[in-house]
């Protein structure tokens, strides 16, 4: 897709199975939100052919086709009440008249706002908005749900709850959805599968729990959890088992799955995410841990259910490294200048090739 | 104290002597008056306005003596028995209702789709070219409009010299009923526009999105969304242009050619013709009176639309 001379998504071919919910992560500006829009019609492909249930749709207008949207902005009727929104689809449709009074329940009851379809939309909480928004993406029961950050607005607490209710919805009918966030945490959640796309560009393509123990790219390792990166030269290579060097300090770690095989002397860059870092004020409170440095804290943030250290590590180059502490019973706490024990297992080192 | 303030800057003390100088003379229990003093000009210009109305409800009452030229000291109703019984007056009056109202209907369906494109085209160049040609228009008085008219229409016109060539026999386009209705509907498509551009902005784009979304062809996106929401910039720029052309005199004055009075060249002939004022004022007073039930009954039907200024709209 190509505006002016700006290509907002190129190299984005996937396809998605009947009833899976999918969801699109990626930073502002990654091109997502295009992709979703050039699912739904708004948009038209300048190359590539998008196809839904095996039939190509490039020459289908929006209101041909059968998808369901859910808009950032929610995009409801202002000028209608919570059934008037939910039944405009089946009117645009030319559903039945004496039907769609019954559909229009039915889905209304789904999203748990039974009795409130008499209510004008400013009457409704933003929860409650949300919810009368998904009823109308889904009361056609259209082939696909489109998901364009309807959450994005809502505080955490709600935001939370409706990733949850999204979920249940979409494994009560079965309907296929694509989800598009900037929210690593909502994909991790709702999703069967995510694709991270950046710059346009699919940057991988897995089931939550493999996006996130074994990212294929530094991006998706940056963009998912907290990561820590560790610039490295490797020395050997045993099947994906890398042996490298980072200031005259040796460390052992896993080839990343999209990485090709390393040269000797290649250059690589080593991830491993925060909370796979074990924290101790000794080197013999770290136990069998493979990889082991010394470091000297430069800060600690408390998040309440964990503490956040910024630890400074000397052998490494200066890299500064953050590590969580989920200790809540130990009452164990660091404070800047503090001389501190870092340890990690070597196959929770990415090894990425540069 | 003292010596700690010598460590102000010195602006600092024009400051604090400038506000002991404004507490002085308007001490900070008067505050609350401050907005009513901003509003006092506006209202002094609606009061002149209101006693000039009163000076012509009297005037209205007083009947002329065709021997001496003045005005009779006694009031009576006769202005008002001619006014609404004469059908010379009856004609006028139909005449401009009933222009104002084609006049309103053909120049909201005009406005309505170059609005639309104005607030929804994504070319920025060509959103300044219709903003300007909405403008331009503006810079050229109502008369030398009108005068504009009259060359580009008349009997020896461009119009005319072009169907001449094609072989039509020339035709009378000026000083009839539709010359002033078209005068009028250009005269006051600006305004219309003017009126719903905002009003179409606020119409989020995403809505007509999600119809489509939802399964509305274009068409009926328009019938059950747009027209819907943008029902407040309708009314509120019917409400304008139907006044302006019920009022209007330049347009009817110079492409009606004498034929096609509206009640304002009425009213001026009674002033400035047959000097009678009491008969003016009459007709003056009976505008204002259509006028004023004309926007009463829109509202009441559909609402202030825009001109609510938020205050209650739906």
């Amino acid at each position: 897709m190509t505006f002016g001379d700006f290509q907002a998504v190129k190299d984005t071919s996937f396809d998605l199975p009947k009833g899976k919910f999918l969801t699109i992560l990626g930073p502002s500006g990654s091109g997502k939100t295009t992709l979703l829009r050039l699912i739904a019609g708004f948009e038209k492909p300048t190359v590539g052919e998008i196809f839904i249930n095996g039939q190509p749709v490039n020459a289908v207008p929006p209101y041909k086709r059968a998808i369901g949207m859910v808009f950032q902005k929610l995009a409801l009727f202002p000028h209608m009440t919570a059934a008037e929104n939910v039944a405009f689809p089946l009117k645009m449709r030319r559903h039945d008249a004496r039907n769609i009074g019954k559909q229009v329940e039915r889905y209304l009851e789904l999203v748990k706002l039974g009795g409130y379809g008499t209510r004008r939309i400013h009457e409704l909480s933003g929860g409650q908005q949300q919810r009368v928004a998904i009823a109308r993406a889904l009361v056609f029961e259209p082939d696909l749900l489109l998901l364009d950050e309807p959450l994005a607005a809502l505080d955490v607490k709600l935001r939370e709850e409706m990733q949850l209710e999204f979920r249940r919805i979409q494994k009560e009918l079965g309907v296929t959805t694509i989800n598009v966030t900037h929210d690593q945490r909502e994909a991790l959640v709702v999703s069967d599968e995510i694709i991270i796309m950046n710059d346009g560009a699919i940057q991988q393509k897995a089931q939550p729990v493999r996006a996130y123990r074994a990212p294929e790219n530094p991006f998706v390792a940056h963009f998912i959890g907290v990561t820590n990166f560790i610039e490295a030269v490797a020395v050997s290579a045993n099947g994906s088992t890398v042996t490298l060097t980072c200031k005259g300090r040796e460390l052992v770690g896993v080839l990343a799955a999209g990485s090709a095989g390393l040269a000797q002397a290649a250059r690589c860059t080593c991830a491993i995410r925060a909370e796979q870092v074990r924290i101790a004020p000794s080197q013999d409170r770290l136990g069998k841990l493979e990889t082991q440095v010394r470091g000297q804290v430069n800060d600690a943030i408390f998040e309440g259910e964990r503490i956040v250290y910024e630890i400074k590590v000397a052998e490494l180059g200066d890299v500064l490294m953050k590590v969580f502490d989920h200790d809540p019973v130990g009452h164990l706490q660091f404070g800047p200048g503090d001389i501190v024990h870092l340890g990690w297992n070597a196959k929770d080192l990415h090894v990425f090739a540069k | 104290m003292r010596t700690y303030r010598v460590a102000y800057p010195l602006t600092w003390r024009a400051m604090d002597v400038l506000e002991a100088f404004v507490a002085f003379v308007w001490p900070p229990s008067f505050r609350a008056a401050v907005p009513y003093l901003f509003l006092l000009p506006a209202l002094i210009l609606v009061g002149l306005l209101v006693l000039g109305l009163i000076q012509i409800a009297d005037t209205s009452m007083r009947v002329l003596d065709r021997d001496t030229f003045l005005l009779s000291d006694a009031y009576s109703l006769d202005n008002y028995r001619r006014a609404l019984t004469e059908p010379f007056f009856a004609t006028i009056a139909g005449r401009s209702i009933i222009g104002s109202l084609i006049v309103t209907v053909i120049t909201l369906v005009f406005a309505f789709p170059y609005a639309y494109l104005m607030v929804r085209t994504s070319s920025s160049a060509l959103r300044k070219f219709l903003l300007v040609a909405l403008f331009l228009p503006f810079f050229i008085g109502q008369v030398v409009r009108a005068y504009g008219w009259l060359i580009i229409l008349g009997n020896q016109g461009i119009v005319n010299d072009i169907l001449g060539h094609a072989g039509i026999p020339t035709l009378r386009l000026l000083y009839n009923y539709p010359a002033v209705l078209f005068g009028l509907v250009q005269y006051m498509l600006p305004f219309a526009v003017l009126m719903l551009a905002p009003a179409l902005t606020a119409i989020p784009e995403e809505l007509e999105a999600a119809a489509g979304s939802l399964g509305a062809s274009w068409l009926k996106t328009f019938r059950h969304v747009v027209l819907p929401l943008a029902r407040p910039g309708l009314v509120g720029a019917g409400l304008v242009v139907m006044t302006l052309s019920l009022t209007d005199f330049a347009i009817p004055a110079m492409l009606g050619g004498g034929s096609q009075d509206f009640i304002a060249n009425a009213i001026y002939d009674q002033f400035f013709r047959t000097s009678d004022q009491g008969l003016g004022a009459t007709l003056s007073l009976l505008l204002v009176a259509v006028g004023s039930l004309l926007v009463g009954v829109v509202f009441t039907a559909f609402g202030a639309g825009t001109l609510a200024m938020g205050g209650r709209r739906k």
